[in-house]
């Protein structure tokens, strides 16, 4: 129907020929680009980032890190790769991704929502995959190998950084007169727990769960809180009086009691403790982003794109919610430590997983075990909570700087 | 050509409450009919709480309601190619999300904050192409560098990359309108599109409006309380005083010979260039809160010609036509004893943009 040609009469004619390079040289960027340079750029993020990238390594090339399964082992004439063998789909989908993420990240011209729906498409078809075709054998002797050493059958082999997996349990090995847990040694540099496992191992094989439990956590509390508070802001009148009910209904429910009642009547389950961290903690972010979006509802942008006919799906959620994610976004890094000290307390109460490595569980046991206090179990996973919930608050702080117009013009 | 009026409005009366959310209503709007023809340009003037916004954003349902409500009226939408005029008041969200945008466009006042400050403003006009035409995605980018040519922007494929806080407050509406008129739209409500801007960039984006009225055909809603505004742009002109239209004509006779004395207190109050003054005239007092309204005429409380008439503080007056093709609403205005109870309809238009605006005030 557009049959009145719109550009018959050009008002201001182009200029021919080249124009001169002189106008604009800075890449234009968004303001929430702006924000994330911000807060990457300032020096405590930077100490919070190095921690994270850390505990990411450790997650993502743990099986490399730590394990019992040697990289190489020429046994009784044959060459093998017991290692490659024995890689679970979490841990092939992981590996996977991680390169994806870095090939993505050296992609310039890609935007940075692209990547992420890569990314995701990847990790998804990975996991897919993976399930079907990688089967690691089910039972995995692990003392194998010790014996093999021992009857003189290895010829040669490449170990692992920390030659022990976090279930190699050598509580059974013939240990006269030194009973588990051992202090720091030459072989275990942290020691070992009550079963004799390595702590060294299990504290970087226990850095996925630590990870997992925040992110999947609070990603699930932020979609349902943004969700809910963006349709509050947006709607007021009586939503915005239900949702206020609800969420005074939600934030007056005690965490740490609803998880040890699930866990105790639904068993120890990673999963189980993730949707009720997520589901307890949503109610934070409700109440930003209906503030937000309070905000945003008298924005004239908002009342121009309602003016332009857009459907409710893309005003709500392509015009307000970039808009008001900041103050969000901020808080999540918070809400990722809070998780994870809500993880680490109930394994420390004794209610954590079962047989999955986690810092919670070994700090549980420096008590625990057999009366006494064994400070190696108590410091190395102890500094490693610490340090971690540290990392995501300094993020979280800088963050917060980064869009604190009052702070903008602060030296540093 | 016979002529039918592109849009109609039929006693449009929209309330909000006074205070609380049960308690007694505020009618921001009033009875108001007026009606715009194709290419016309029709000028609502009025101070600040006269409901000129309000009647414009009813045209669009983009009161909010609640708190608003609309009470009464019919706003009878007629394109060329419609076979029968739409009641846009009775139509739904989802008929509303085709009209906006695609046949009734908007532009705000604050072209400061109208454009997402998330988004280079080519990825905001390309949205809106999209929703309303059936084109593919290279033909949309097609259309955003076309209307930002159109709305004379330098550069405009390298501009489409460029997110709203580079651009100046000019700028910015010219890009409100190439992103308004980037689909086409019969009818352009623009809501006082140069009051925040400085006066350069204003008589700039009015002249840009002027052209783009005559290449695309389209007719304006042009909100404004800057008489200077309307005597160049206008053709028709309603003045507004609490919620309703208080005098209604071409802009030749509303400026030749005001009828109510709203309106001759608006252009004493106008800097003339070339004569010296003391000090302004003023209009004593402001307009009254729409929760208590005055009983009788609106503006007696502050009208400086006629004290202490009873009929005037009890009845409120009706606008008749006093003169053809001019209304107004005023017991004292020449011949309103004998006027016509006709709903306002003027045709008119100027023959050629800018002709001849003389400033010929009372």
């Amino acid at each position: 129907m557009s049959n009145v040609t719109s550009s018959s009469i050009p008002l201001t004619p182009q200029p021919a020929g080249p124009v001169a390079p002189t106008v604009r040289r800075t890449q234009p960027r968004s303001w929430l680009a702006r924000v994330v340079l911000d807060t990457v750029g300032r020096a405590g993020a930077k100490v919070g980032l190095v921690w994270i990238a850390t505990i990411t390594f450790c997650a993502v090339f743990a099986p490399m890190l730590a394990n019992s399964h040697p990289f190489l082992l020429k046994m009784d004439g044959r060459w093998s790769s017991p290692m490659l063998r024995h890689l679970t789909p979490t841990d092939v989908t992981l590996l996977v991704s991680f390169a994806a993420a870095l090939t993505l990240w050296a992609l310039k011209p890609l935007r940075f929502a692209h990547k992420a729906g890569a990314l995701l498409g990847v990790a998804t078809v990975t996991l897919g995959l993976s399930l079907l075709f990688v089967t690691p054998p089910k039972l995995a002797v692990l003392e194998q190998y010790r014996q093999a050493i021992e009857q003189g059958r290895v010829e040669w082999a490449v170990w692992a950084p920390v030659p022990y997996s976090p279930n190699d349990r050598q509580r059974d090995r013939f240990t006269p007169g030194r009973p588990h847990p051992w202090q720091p040694s030459r072989e275990h540099p942290l020691g070992t727990e009550r079963n004799g496992a390595d702590i060294l191992s299990r504290m970087i094989h226990a850095s996925r769960n630590a990870l997992a439990i925040g992110f999947i956590a609070e990603g699930l509390s932020l979609l349902i809180g943004v969700f809910i508070g963006g349709l509050m802001g947006y709607f007021a009148g009586p939503i915005d009086l239900f949702g206020m009910r609800l969420v005074e209904v939600f934030s007056s429910i005690p965490r740490i009691y609803l998880l040890l009642t699930f866990v105790a009547f639904f068993g120890r389950n990673l999963y189980l403790i993730m949707v009720i961290i997520g589901l307890t903690s949503w109610v934070g972010y409700a109440l930003f982003t209906r503030a937000e979006f309070l905000r945003l509802r008298q924005q004239d942008f908002v009342q121009a794109a309602i003016a332009c006919g857009l459907p409710l799906r893309s005003i709500l959620f392509r015009h307000m919610l970039p808009n008001g994610m900041a103050p969000v976004l901020v808080n999540v890094s918070f809400g990722v430590a809070s998780a994870i000290l809500a993880e680490s307390t109930l394994s420390f109460l004794g209610l954590g997983l079962v047989d999955e490595p986690s810092w919670g569980e070994l700090l549980n046991q420096a008590l625990s075990a057999g009366g006494g206090f064994h400070w190696w179990l108590a410091t190395f996973p102890g500094l490693a909570i610490f340090l971690t919930v540290c990392a995501y608050n300094l993020i979280g702080e800088s963050a917060r700087d980064a869009i604190d117009p009052h702070l903008k013009r602060a030296p540093v | 050509m016979p002529q039918q009026p592109l849009l109609k409005i039929e006693d449009l009366t929209v309330s909000f409450p006074a205070d609380r959310a049960a308690g007694p209503r505020a009618f921001a709007v009033q009875k108001v009919n007026l009606s715009i023809y194709p290419q016309q340009t029709l000028a609502l003037v009025g101070e600040s709480g006269c409901g000129k916004s309000v009647t414009a954003l009813s045209i669009l349902q983009l009161v909010a309601t609640p708190p608003g409500r609309y009470e009464a009226g019919r706003i009878w939408w007629n394109p060329p190619n419609a076979d029968t005029p739409r009641n846009l008041l009775a139509l739904s969200e989802k008929q509303m999300c085709q009209v906006r945008g695609g046949q009734i466009a908007m532009v705000f006042q604050e072209p400061m904050t109208s454009l997402n400050p998330v988004y280079t403003i080519g990825e905001q006009i390309i949205e809106a192409v999209l929703l309303h035409q059936q084109v593919d995605r290279r033909r949309a980018v097609q259309i955003a560098v076309e209307a930002l040519t159109d709305v004379g922007i330098a550069e405009p494929a390298s501009r489409l990359s460029e997110y709203p806080h580079r651009l100046s407050g000019g700028m910015r509406q010219r890009v409100m309108i190439a992103m308004a008129l980037a689909c086409q739209p019969r009818l352009l409500l623009a809501d006082e599109p140069t009051t925040a801007l400085d006066v350069t960039i204003q008589a700039q984006i009015l002249e840009l409006l002027r052209d783009l009225q005559d290449r695309r055909r389209m007719a304006i809603l042009l909100i404004t309380h800057d008489l200077g505004v309307v005597a160049e742009n206008a053709d028709v002109v309603a003045v507004m005083y609490a919620g309703r239209i208080v005098e209604y004509g071409p802009v030749h006779a509303v400026f030749r010979n005001p009828l109510h004395p709203y309106t001759r207190g608006l252009f004493a109050s106008m800097p003339l260039l070339g004569k010296r003054h003391g000090r302004l005239a003023t209009i004593p007092g402001n307009v009254p809160n729409p929760a208590d309204f005055p009983p009788g005429c609106p503006f007696h409380p502050r009208c400086p010609d006629v004290r202490g008439d009873p009929q005037c503080s009890t009845t409120d007056p009706p606008l008749l036509e006093v003169e053809p093709q001019h209304w107004v609403a005023c017991w004292h205005a020449p011949n309103h004893t004998h006027g016509q109870p006709a709903p306002p309809d003027v045709s008119y238009r100027r023959p050629s943009p800018a002709s001849t605006a003389n400033h010929a005030t009372a």
